[in-house]
């Protein structure tokens, strides 16, 4: 019997009013898969006022601790979706970590972080606390976000304008009508299979047994790796602290060994025993979860197929090294959500939805490019790759130079250069420092809006926003012209000015920048406009000429007609 | 380097690599490449060199390369 540390909160089956075996509503959106994909989008979507039907075919989150590292990218995310407080306040942070060689430390991990920052880069959190976490935001939305439990997609049918699902659930089955379905039902999903649609990519042969043990230990928040341990010689092994005493600990198994017996917990415990004799654990100690996992590197070619959107695992499997799993498939709900709300609205042409997936691909190509790195010196591929790695580790105690090489290369989000909705990039080319258009906002500590300490990334809503560096404080007329079209326009558009005071009679709401370390940072000490997306990607920058050609590169990036263009 | 060197620096490493007797010959081969490659300090060079040391596989090589995709 194994131990438990959470409280699962089962729901019951919920069957809407039917019309002769169909859902009597034709639904907006329609999620498939309640993890923390799917209630990431509809928390998203709610936010544009979109509602959306979200099946989930389990009656309470996941078990185990799955997906347990929450990036900084992530904790953003979350923020916007005013979910980040029980995360942080729950999860652990750490920036850093060890990797050994037998018995030497032989590369110390530290992840980008500076005094700028709003959130750690990284935390540790079960994955059913996040999902958790997310049900509950989602009850704030209970107009907007109908989840439904025990709630099976076994079928769908798509159509020219939305798709047909079937609904299977221990009080009966019905269909159910929506204008959009997105599959986020993971790594086995039923729509991808009913669709008839196929991953590629490499899948690789080496397997990890993941187990999660209660202990207690005062060993600090990091990522620890041994390679070739004398606790288990010729293994690769990673251990994390998590919360409620709980530690994640991964380990290679030998290409000789039989995974099915390889998970039993007499083959199991003896491994962790040794593993924690090793490095001075005492505590007693008992297992709570073991799990196998097999490194796979495939996408789908396009994550669109007419009204049927895929998202996370569903779309794409990464591999865990690197932590992109559900990092990237949370990133792939920002990029969609203000998209699919724009167009179920009628604001955005369907053409909108091509750029999540080409975004989104892109994505998943830079993150397997990384992952696959990762990958193959944790669990080398061949014999070549194993004598590499013998001969970097045995070489990195002594050799700083070849410790590059040790570091496990921890996800960070992904900019798209190439994004059809960027815009003048010749104007971009003027500056000297700052995001470019297709990148995320760099974080930086100011004075919000509303008075509050706060950050650069606060100052973003479910719009697209201008950020006007005015140093003086004064916006030029012809900006504040172009800037109050926007604002009346239907498409979701914010102006804040960031400035060093809060000048009299300002016309637009002001974030302080009283040291003018955001202005620095954005290369706007003299000035300057940011477009940014609602996913906080810049559209498009300017020293000069943003009144002449804001709404341009807005119009853009709903990929609006070009005739109407100025 | 003279011929002289070069034939030192030869017989040194046949000494390294009868010491370490053939199994682990080719770990002192990988360790050495790593060492060169940061002292030579060119990637065009280094990515040449690769190229030209590479040998047709032996016929009893049993793995499938993970390097063609």
């Amino acid at each position: 019997m194994l131990a438990t540390y959470f409280d699962y909160r089962r729901h019951p089956v919920r069957l809407p009013r039917l019309d002769g075996g169909a859902d009597a509503v034709r639904h907006r959106a329609a999620i498939v898969g309640g993890g923390p994909i799917g209630l990431s989008l509809a928390l998203g979507l709610a936010r544009y006022g979109v509602p959306s039907v979200v099946l989930e075919a389990d009656d309470t989150v996941c078990t185990g601790s799955r997906a347990a590292c929450i990036s900084r990218r992530s904790l953003e995310i979350f923020a916007a979706l005013g979910c980040e407080a029980p995360m942080l306040a729950k999860g652990l942070a750490w920036t850093g970590g060890r990797s050994y060689y037998r018995d030497t430390e032989v590369f110390r991990l530290s992840m980008p972080h500076d005094e700028n920052q709003r959130f750690p880069p990284m935390i540790n959190l079960q994955q059913c606390f996040a999902e958790q976490f997310l049900v509950d935001e989602a009850a704030r939305y209970a107009d907007l976000v109908d989840i439904r439990w025990q709630s099976k997609v076994t079928g769908v049918t798509p159509g020219a304008d939305g798709a047909r699902l079937a609904v299977e659930t221990p009080g009966g089955t019905y269909s159910l009508d929506a204008g959009w379905v997105v599959a986020c039902d993971g790594a086995r999903s039923a729509v991808r299979q009913a669709l008839g649609l196929k991953l590629e990519g490499t899948q690789y042969e080496g397997r990890y047994v993941i187990v999660d043990i209660l202990l207690r230990s005062d060993y600090p928040t990091e990522r620890r790796a041994w390679f070739d341990p004398p606790s288990n010689p010729g293994s690769t092994l990673l251990m994390h602290k998590q919360p409620d005493d709980i530690w994640r600990i991964d380990y290679q198994l030998r290409d000789d060994e039989d995974p099915d017996e390889a998970v039993k917990p007499e083959n199991v415990l003896p491994r962790v025993a040794s593993h924690l004799a090793m490095i001075g654990e005492r505590q007693d100690w008992e297992p709570v979860w073991i799990s196998m996992y097999k490194a796979n590197a495939l996408t789908l070619p396009s994550y669109r197929h007419g009204r049927v959107l895929f998202a996370g695992d569903a779309a794409h499997l990464v591999p865990i090294f690197g932590v992109r799993g559900m990092n990237s498939g949370i990133d792939d709900t920002h990029n969609l959500a203000w998209k699919l709300a724009l167009v179920d609205r009628g604001l955005a042409p369907e053409a909108l939805l091509d750029t999540y997936s080409d975004e989104r691909v892109h994505a998943t190509r830079e993150n397997l490019r990384y992952a696959t790195k990762s990958t193959e010196f944790m669990a080398p591929p061949s014999h070549g790759f194993a004598l590499m790695r013998e001969a970097v580790l045995s070489l990195a105690a002594e050799h700083a130079w070849v410790r590059p090489l040790v570091n496990p290369r921890q996800t960070s989000a992904i900019a798209f250069p190439d994004s059809a909705l960027n815009a003048f990039a010749a104007r971009s080319a003027a500056f000297e420092a700052g995001p470019r258009p297709g990148e995320v906002l760099p974080e930086c500590p100011l004075e919000r809006v509303d008075g509050m300490y706060g950050h650069v990334t606060d100052l973003l809503g479910p719009c697209f926003t201008a950020l006007v560096f005015c140093p003086e404080g004064a916006v030029p007329a012809d900006l504040q012209t172009a800037l109050a079209r926007l604002a009346r326009g239907a498409v979701p558009f914010a102006a804040v000015a960031v400035a060093s005071r809060r000048a009299p009679g300002a016309t637009l709401p002001t974030a302080v920048d009283a040291g003018g370390r955001a202005a620095r940072l954005f290369g706007a000490e003299g000035g300057a406009v940011y477009l940014v997306r609602p996913d906080g990607h810049v559209c498009a920058r300017w020293r000069d000429g943003a009144a002449g050609e804001i709404e341009v590169a807005l119009r853009r990036a709903v990929c609006a007609s070009v005739p109407e263009m100025r | 380097m003279t011929d002289d060197q070069l034939d030192a620096a030869y017989t040194a490493l046949s000494c390294a690599l009868t010491d370490a007797g053939a199994e682990r010959g080719e770990l002192v081969l990988a360790r050495l490449a790593l060492l060169l490659m940061h002292e030579l300090d060119d990637p065009a060079r280094i990515m040449r060199a690769i190229e030209t040391a590479r040998v047709s596989a032996s016929p009893n090589r049993q793995e499938e390369s993970p390097c063609s995709r």
